[in-house]
């Protein structure tokens, strides 16, 4: 009952049944305000299971169903005498999994219980809470499938959850609107994923969608198709886009923050956006044989990440400050994926899913408290209504600067460390024959892009924790226990969980590098670990740098700041704005869109009345003829007479 | 065996229970006709459950089939086996697969002019589409219950009689009563809609769809004669038999020289077109579908869901019993770069217009032109999985499209306008309505673990693995994607606009707004539950149809090797 391979069922299927039971909770009246109950308790159990899991890694990689040599289980197969489309439903744990399952369940369950004490009475409280279950459940699974249809099951709940969760306010038009761009925004680059499975599918001979048996293939399937693979390869990565929100299909996430804040939290931290990263790491065997691929891999994420830096910079909307740093974040670890290939691949995917397992603990902890900051100012969040709330707030401020100094990478913290690996791939990347130049360059985007990131973290931990006390009208500051202590674990785990797993024992990338997709990535090269010194001081520097300008502009009066913006007023307003982007779309894309289906709506017109037209065609005719008979027998004896008489003329005269 | 001859007798009662439904409710009206439906109507479920259920495990028994498989020509079996027929000869108490039944001989006692006859049967393409068909009797009686109010005896009339029509062409073997029941669907179409539709241009629509699909059924009959005669001619051997026919073609095909085998693609070319051109105006594609959305929005809710969930698959379900078969050549040749030019276009026009629409059932109707496209052209695509994707998504289209147009039907019967724009935040007010809506609308953008995605992906693998020469089927795989992206585009849209946001309603129709009734979701329960059901266990469903789709895929794998 308790052997691993039944355990990994259960990290799945424990909260999906945490789903039905809420659900059973919400239709009966009595137990509607103890829906959390289910999901509290099942996202424990789950993450127990996943712990054990993960510590039977070591030994051997954990599968369900356990025997693979037998007839996988299916979900739905077709098969010939020669080919095989096939949805097997089997799981299988194997480092990167593990890593991920950890972060997942055991963020998510505290975020859970956060919201134990955000959502409390709120309406539609069990639906919420069936949500985030079926959300863990989904995320989850994309992690453990083991073949590309599952995880796409997986990759598309996690989507509908999140459909879901920000527009669970549906009444507001704004969470209406943000839900349907969210599920749209990302389905077009599900769509790319969908294409690009089936792609490797049949080159790899259309006979499964196995990673391992795919990836089996890789060589062989580059050698045959030169062009067709490095597409399919595009073809998952803008999947990963998509989910992961890079550039250009980054704008649903900040608009994702209509949702109620622990589900920005769920989306941003734990689960949602890291599953772009997971798949680019899960396929990079196959990424890595494909430079030019991995090339556009790096330039999409460095360029991400100093875009969404920059339009950080002026935000004024908590949450929104850090829904670009998310943006900004997630294209670093799309940068360091990048650089595998001319980088050992295990030293650079270590370094983006390190990022991703630290920065989903700074991050939580940040939108967390954010969340704190909101439920107790009344639902408001914008960073000019409030500040100097550190002495009303005491445990959310201390959570919060633990949060920001982390992702700020300054020294010692987590973020520090993961960011330091990343800044090290692109600069070794730079080393290499191909692309050497251009990876150089990113790295110097990515370490301007640092110091932005530590200046707009801690613009926004001093305008909200700092200055003279203002509170909106309504506000009555609070903080109970059930959202205290998920807060705290979690601000722990952001300054110490970077420093225990990697720099000085490689615990981590050790233990990632034994998966078997970097293992078959690096093909026999050996990822060298040391400290990079003057790297480790130049980015501690860049951090305190960025830090130290915002104190200066913000930490009193924010009377420089001000100015500052008086005097570049193009940058600032450029940044305010969100570089346009969503106009830019608007009139790239929406509008000859709509265009489009106006045309084919006018078409419809056109081809009703052409049917209309040739409708008439019978009838005119008739009408031509009709006054033939008119029922005067007088005119039917003068034209039986005149025939004749053109006949028997005809006959006489002309046809001798 | 026991089943066997169980399922062959129950067999003709599918037809003639709707068509004893039809005269006797005739004779009744008001709430007698209602209860009368309902009572007939469940009876009809409670007979297909029967016929499915045992039919299941009939048609996965090949052991009889085996005996049919010939060595010499490589083939396993004929290309049709229709089990469990009524009048089936039997030698040695085995099925022979043919009947006795004639009806209409030709000659008297020539061996090789044989009778057109009352051939039915279940085999792995109609089953599920059987099944279908008695499910879907059962919401349409009770959407129709509030939806229409006069006289009740001959709208139920009419409509048993549409069923039988539609179970009759989908049980159907012989190609001349195919074509009967194929185009007598029509007759009970004019009246239902033209005489108990709610708008005021019903009678034009009603005109126009028969006319429309008349037309296409007559270039349709000159197809299927002339495939009769011309086998006829290349053989000696006059019939109707659809698997008869089939089997002339696939081994006549086989055995003729170069230049036979050239003058017979020849033939199939317009045989083919012919054959399709009315299918393709049933289904229908763009451009033959300007019948679609006036039938569709001005019939009544209940004869919207037949026509989407059934009628619309009698197109599809002909081009796969009918034109792949019986021109396997023209179909590689003409029909897959023809109709899946014409399918693809289809998809993405289907999914432009019904973004524009303005009205909740045309844009349902327009999305039904799209997904209906991707399944006509995984059909071309001929292969296995094209085939069993495409039967599947027949069943998954009839369930989910044939539910939203329940849903619409429930939401418009409580208001005075089906304007989407009318609508806002009705989550508010309707929430159980809301919830199926939104359910099934997850269903139809093919969100996995429901039923649309199973059978998507089965077609996108078989446009992919399309292996012709001339059609690079990645362009067409990109399309369906395409579509599937846009599918959830408009959907989504309509959904946010009246379902989400702050509460805005029209002016009720009848009193007060409620949610649904106990009535109502005894309709649209247990379709979201077999959308589910479908999408999580698909399995059986698939290894049911197995035989006869891998069987019609062989078919395809020769032609290939003749189509240059």
């Amino acid at each position: 009952m308790f052997e691993p391979s039944n355990l990994l069922l259960a990290v799945p299927a424990l909260p999906l049944l945490g789903a039905l039971l809420c659900v059973a909770f919400g239709s009966v009246k009595e137990l509607r305000k103890w829906a959390h109950v289910p999901a509290v308790l099942c996202a424990a159990l789950s993450c127990a299971a996943a712990l054990t899991v993960v510590s039977n890694i070591g030994e051997a990689d954990v599968h369900f169903p356990q025997d693979r040599t037998g007839e996988p289980i299916s979900w739905f197969s077709v098969a010939t005498a020669t080919t095989k489309l096939s949805a097997d439903f089997g799981l299988e744990a194997d480092q990167l999994s593990g890593i991920m399952l950890i972060g997942i369940t055991f963020i998510g369950t505290w975020i859970v219980v956060f919201s134990i004490g955000y959502m409390h009475g709120s309406p539609g409280y069990p639906r919420f809470f069936a949500a985030v279950s079926l959300f863990l459940a989904s995320m989850t699974l994309l992690v453990l499938a083991d073949n590309f249809l599952l995880m796409f099951a997986g990759w598309e709940g996690v989507g509908l959850c999140s459909y879901l969760l920000v527009g669970y306010w549906h009444d507001k038009p704004s969470a209406a609107a943000a839900a349907r761009k969210a599920f749209l925004v990302t389905r077009l680059g599900d769509v790319g994923l969908l294409l690009g499975s089936f792609l490797l599918w049949q080159m790899a001979g259309r006979n499964s969608f196995n990673y391992q048996f795919i990836f089996e293939k890789a060589a062989e399937m580059v050698n045959a198709h030169p062009y067709l693979f490095p597409a399919a390869c595009l073809l998952v990565f803008s999947g990963a886009v998509g989910k992961s929100a890079q550039f250009p299909l980054y704008v649903w996430l900040p608009d994702a923050m209509e949702g109620p804040t622990p589900v920005s939290a769920l989306i941003h931290a734990a689960t949602m956006v890291t599953a772009g990263v997971y798949l680019l790491a899960r396929c990079a065997a196959l990424f890595t044989l494909c430079p030019a691929v991995q090339a556009t891999v790096a330039v999409i994420g460095a360029f991400t990440a100093i875009l969404a830096a920059y339009i950080a910079l002026t935000q004024n909307d908590l949450k929104r400050v850090l829904a670009y740093s998310t943006v900004s974040q997630l294209g670093f670890m799309f940068l360091a994926l990048g650089c595998a290939g001319p980088v050992v691949p295990s030293f650079a995917v270590t370094a983006a899913v390190f990022h991703l397992f630290t920065h989903a603990f700074f991050k939580a902890v940040l939108f967390l408290s954010a969340g704190s900051v909101m439920h107790a100012m009344h639902d408001e969040i914008d960073m000019r209504l409030f500040s100097g709330l550190r002495k009303k707030l005491p445990v959310t401020h201390l959570a919060f600067l633990c949060g920001a100094a982390a992702l700020a990478g300054l020294p010692l913290l987590s973020g520090f460390w993961s960011k330091d690996m990343i800044l090290e791939s692109a600069l070794e990347a730079g080393e290499s024959k191909r692309f050497g130049t251009l990876y150089y360059l990113l790295f110097g985007v990515a370490i301007t892009t640092a110091a932005m990131t530590a200046f707009y973290t801690f613009r926004a931990y001093f305008r909200t924790f700092w200055g003279p006390l203002k509170m909106p009208e309504g506000a009555h500051p609070h903080e109970t226990w059930v959202m205290n202590i998920p807060l705290l674990v979690l601000a722990i785990g952001a300054l110490a969980v970077g420093i225990v797993a990697e720099p000085f024992t490689h615990w981590f990338s050790h233990f990632l590098g034994h998966a078997k997709t970097l293992v078959q990535a690096d093909a026999g090269r050996v990822a060298e670990h040391h400290l990079n010194w003057p790297l480790m001081i130049g980015s501690g520097a860049v951090a305190l740098l960025g830090i130290g300008v915002a104190w200066a502009m913000y930490a009193g009066n924010s009377q420089s700041a001000d100015n500052l913006a008086k005097n570049l007023k193009t940058p600032y307003y450029a940044s305010l704005n969100k570089l346009y982007v969503d106009e830019i779309y608007n009139v790239l894309i929406v509008q000859p869109f709509l265009m489009i289906a106006g045309f084919c709506k006018l078409c419809e017109a056109i081809v009703y009345d052409l049917v209309r037209l040739v409708a008439m065609v019978p009838r005119f005719l008739a009408d031509l003829i009709r006054p033939l008979q008119n029922g005067l027998v007088q005119f039917y004896a003068l034209s039986m007479a005149m025939g004749l008489a053109a006949i028997v003329g005809y006959l006489v005269l002309v046809a001798k | 065996m026991l089943t066997s001859d169980l399922i062959r007798t129950l067999l003709p009662g599918l037809l003639l229970l709707p068509i004893a439904a039809g005269v006797a409710l005739r004779f009744l009206d008001g709430q007698k006709a209602r209860m009368a439906a309902l009572s007939f109507a469940i009876a009809q479920l409670l007979l297909t459950i029967v016929i499915v259920a045992g039919g299941m495990f009939e048609v996965q028994d090949t052991a009889g089939l085996e005996a049919l498989t010939n060595i010499r020509e490589k083939r396993s079996g004929p290309v049709f086996a229709p089990r469990c027929v009524p009048g089936d000869p039997m030698t040695n108490g085995k099925q022979t697969f043919t009947t006795k039944f004639d009806v209409m001989p030709f000659s008297s006692g020539h061996p090789k002019i044989k009778a057109a006859q009352f051939f039915i049967g279940i085999d792995g393409l109609n089953i599920w589409l059987i099944g279908l068909a008695g499910v879907m009797l059962l919401p349409v009686v009770l959407l129709s219950w509030d939806t229409v109010t006069d006289r009740l005896g001959a709208y139920y009339s009419w409509l048993f009689l549409l069923q039988a029509g539609v179970t009759g062409a989908f049980l159907s073997f012989d190609l001349l009563f195919f074509y009967v029941c194929f185009e007598l669907t029509l007759v009970p179409l004019l009246f239902l809609i033209g005489g108990w539709g709610p708008g005021p241009n019903r009678r034009d629509a009603a005109r126009k769809l028969f006319l429309y699909t008349l037309a296409g059924g007559l270039m349709t009959l000159v197809g299927l004669a002339g495939t009769v005669l011309y086998v006829y001619d290349r053989t000696g051997e006059l019939t109707f038999s659809i698997p008869k026919l089939a089997e002339l073609i696939d081994v006549n095909m086989k055995r003729a020289d170069e230049a036979g085998q050239a003058s017979w693609q020849n033939a199939q070319m317009y045989l083919f077109l012919a054959m399709a051109f009315g299918f393709m105006v049933k289904i229908p594609l763009v451009p033959f579908h300007s019948w679609l959305p006036g039938a569709y929005s001005e019939a009544p809710p209940g004869v919207t869901v037949m026509l989407s969930a059934l009628l619309a698959k009698m197109g599809t379900f002909g081009l796969l019993r009918i034109c792949l078969p019986l021109a396997p050549d023209a179909t590689l040749s003409v029909g897959m770069p023809l109709l899946g030019f014409l399918g693809a276009f289809g998809i993405v026009y289907g999914a432009m217009c019904a973004y524009m629409q303005t009205d909740f059932r045309r844009l349902v109707a327009y999305s039904s032109i799209s997904h209906l496209g991707f399944c006509a052209l995984a059909i071309v695509s001929f292969n296995s999985f094209g085939i069993s994707g495409s039967v599947l998504h027949m069943v998954n289209h009839g369930l989910s499209t044939g539910a939203m147009f329940v849903l619409v039907g429930m939401l418009t019967r409580r208001y005075a306008s089906s304007q989407i724009a009318d609508f806002s935040g009705i989550w508010l007010k309707l929430p159980m309505l809301t919830f199926f809506m939104i359910f099934i609308a997850l269903a139809t953008v093919g969100l996995p673990g429901l039923n649309n995605f199973v059978s998507e992906v089965l077609m996108m693998g078989g446009l992919i693995d399309m292996r012709n020469t001339k059609v690079t089927g990645i362009v067409f795989a990109a399309v369906a994607g395409f579509g599937i992206f846009l599918s959830a585009w408009y959907t989504l849209t309509m959904i946010r606009t009246a379902f989400f946001g702050p509460l805005k309603e029209p002016q009720a129709a009848v009193g007060e707004v409620k949610d649904l009734t106990g009535r109502e979701r005894f309709a649209i329960g247990p379709l979201a539950l077999l959308c589910l059901l479908l999408g999580v266990m698909a399995q059986p469903v698939l290894d049911v149809m197995k035989r006869d789709s891998d069987r019609l895929a062989q078919v395809a794998d020769d032609a290939r090797l003749r189509v240059k």
